[in-house]
């Protein structure tokens, strides 16, 4: 569950403060599947940051499972990123020098997992999204749609609650684009809550609910037109 | 994150930029090895001299005439001393009892020659008991007969050297060999000895010290040898022979008398701190080596930005990305300084056997304090280029592709 409050970034750029994120009031219970959409600068990489706990809003309240983390520490940061949430980038973000089962065996290493644990659910998370025959491939023996699901086995190995995906199909072509986000769904229906940044109108419309941002503020919150 | 985990990763890093990474390498070994090497090398010339004066005898005192105002290092010579006397050894022998035996020596060098054969030479002047007091041995004939010191007599005993100039092939026993204007006659030959303290005993004739005193027109001795029975006396004996060498010089201590242990000690000092020296300048080079760590890691920081930005967002605490790149240059440091260490042993082994008189050998504590700085170094030196990771905020760092 996912309880925003009055949430705001702001930025100092120069001697001006970007107003990136504004006042947002936001709740999302578990298992949903929102589309976050608006044009670009709008704040949707921000909010999508800022429910990351990858960055710090500058005033309101982050309440994650009734737990307030917009205060936690750094060191109490990390373990949140690991342990409830998944990230899936629109770049991939994979290590070239490492083959596709240790890019998801990393999230497990970070979080001391012991070694034969961690190839055993690697090999479950590759073969969850259909690439067992690929995991002693480096990145850059994989084709797009390749990578971008080692990265969702690795975001999801920890068993994570949320899953944020910022623009997954962005670099992919409509045909691994739409494998990629069937297999997020997927995910969905089992439980996970779904997060998705995107500029694509039709990978907005799949989702239950939309919800639009313009100039860091929500201006429309519902299901999809 | 176990340290394990930290280790292989950072050596997946490390593997993903070969190049790199070996001219990382390379310039911390050539730190380490360069420690290694130097020290050897002055630790080969300190173990040198030491065993030239082991040679000697520990048990040994050299009197000079002359004073010195310090006691170690060679002596210069202070008004106009007295004579050092063949008296004075005879006295030095009945007076002080814990003298075990002693050879009186005078050197000169004279022309040497046998039938048309001829050069100059280094002629010592000494007693039967330099055999003894030199631990010399001779391999044909005899040494100098048992005769009394202010006994001269027409023998001489030559070395390896100046048997196979003079007399090639033949047989030097019995032969007549002329030093100066002089008649001797060869009753010995010496066993091959090599280079003491300077003096080639290969290359010397030796005769009875009064011969040698008339031939060259010497008053003074050059030097006593005395041996005392036990090296504990060696102090002991030492003042007392200044004390009766003063009584019979008429109240004036106008000698100098060296023990191997104050003369060992002197040049241990001296070699001790060009060891250190050294060991300083290598020490540069690992410093240099140290900052290349440093750039290096700088370099792997901003490249990995992205990659740092990704491991934050798995979950990774800022202390865990400084593990990882401090483990990075560690591991960099500890590589490279075994590689050196390799290469300054193997350096240090090929030159003892170009010149096996060196013992080239690298001390104990070089080896040990060259890894420490090595791996100092690398973890120091890590610390910067670690905390910039360790502090990269992550969405940035994820915006860098």
């Amino acid at each position: 569950m996912i309880d925003l409050r009055g949430l705001s970034r702001h930025y100092q750029v120069g001697d001006q403060v970007v107003r990136a994120l504004e006042a947002v009031d936001l709740s999302i219970p578990d298992g949903d599947y929102v589309a976050i959409m608006g044009p670009s600068g709008s704040g949707k990489s921000t909010l999508l940051h800022l429910l990351g706990c990858l960055d710090r809003p500058t005033s309101g309240s982050y309440r994650l499972d009734g737990q307030e983390v917009a205060a936690l520490p750094e060191q109490d940061l990390a373990l949140v990123r690991s342990r409830r949430i998944g990230f899936i980038f629109q770049f991939f973000h994979l290590v070239p020098r490492l083959t596709a089962a240790a890019n998801v065996e990393l999230p497990m290493i970070l979080a001391g997992v012991p070694a034969a644990e961690r190839r055993r659910r690697s090999a479950v998370a590759l073969e969850a999204v259909g690439i067992s025959d690929r995991a002693g491939h480096r990145p850059d023996q994989l084709s797009g749609g390749q990578r971008q699901r080692v990265a969702i086995a690795r975001a999801t190995v920890m068993r994570p609650s949320i899953l944020l995906a910022d623009e997954p199909t962005g670099n992919l072509d409509r045909a691994s684009g739409t494998e990629v986000i069937e297999l997020l769904e997927r995910m969905n229906e089992e439980g996970l809550t779904f997060l998705v940044v995107t500029h694509d109108p039709e990978i907005g419309g799949r989702a239950r609910r939309v919800v639009r941002l313009v100039d860091g503020r929500v201006v429309s919150d519902g299901a999809p037109a | 994150m176990s340290l394990l985990d930290q280790v292989r990763f950072a050596l997946q890093a490390l593997r993903g930029h070969r190049l790199r990474t070996a001219l990382t390498l390379l310039g911390m070994g050539i730190g380490i090895a360069a420690v290694v090497l130097l020290t050897a090398l002055g630790e080969g010339a300190r173990l040198y001299v030491t065993d030239q004066f082991a040679s000697l005898g520990s048990n040994l005192l050299i009197v000079l005439p002359g004073r010195t105002e310090t006691t170690g290092n060679m002596p210069f010579i202070g008004g106009t001393p007295q004579d050092l006397t063949l008296r004075d050894a005879e006295a030095i022998l009945q007076r002080v009892p814990r003298v075990r035996r002693l050879a009186p020596l005078a050197v000169g060098t004279g022309r040497v020659g046998y039938r048309d054969r001829r050069r100059q030479m280094t002629v010592l002047g000494s007693t039967s008991e330099l055999l003894e007091v030199r631990r010399l041995t001779v391999a044909a004939g005899r040494f100098l007969p048992a005769i009394d010191a202010d006994r001269a007599a027409p023998v001489a005993v030559i070395g390896r050297t100046v048997q196979r100039e003079l007399f090639r092939e033949e047989n030097p026993l019995g032969r007549s060999i002329r030093i100066g204007d002089w008649r001797f006659r060869v009753v010995g030959v010496m066993e091959g000895k090599g280079q003491s303290l300077g003096l080639d005993m290969d290359d010397v004739v030796i005769i009875p010290v009064a011969s040698g005193l008339r031939i060259f027109n010497q008053s003074s001795l050059f030097r006593i040898l005395v041996e005392v029975a036990a090296h504990a006396e060696i102090d002991a004996a030492r003042t007392e022979i200044i004390a009766l060498l003063k009584e019979r010089h008429n109240g004036d201590e106008d000698v100098t008398v060296l023990t191997q242990d104050s003369v060992l000690s002197a040049f241990n000092r001296i070699l001790g701190a060009l060891t250190l020296g050294l060991a300083g300048i290598a020490a540069i080079s690992l410093a240099v080596a140290g900052i290349g760590i440093m750039n290096v890691m700088l370099v792997s920081v901003s490249e990995r930005t992205a990659e740092i930005g990704l491991l934050k967002a798995l979950g990774a605490a800022p202390a865990s990305i400084m593990q990882v790149f401090l483990v990075e240059a560690a591991l960099l440091s500890l590589l490279g300084g075994s590689f050196g260490l390799l290469a300054g042993f193997g350096g240090a082994r090929l030159l003892a056997h170009l010149l096996p008189a060196l013992p080239a050998q690298p001390p104990d504590w070089a080896v040990g304090a060259a890894m420490a700085v090595s791996l100092g170094a690398g973890i120091a030196f890590g610390v910067l280029p670690a905390r910039r990771a360790a502090r990269l905020d992550p969405v940035t760092a994820l915006s860098r592709h």
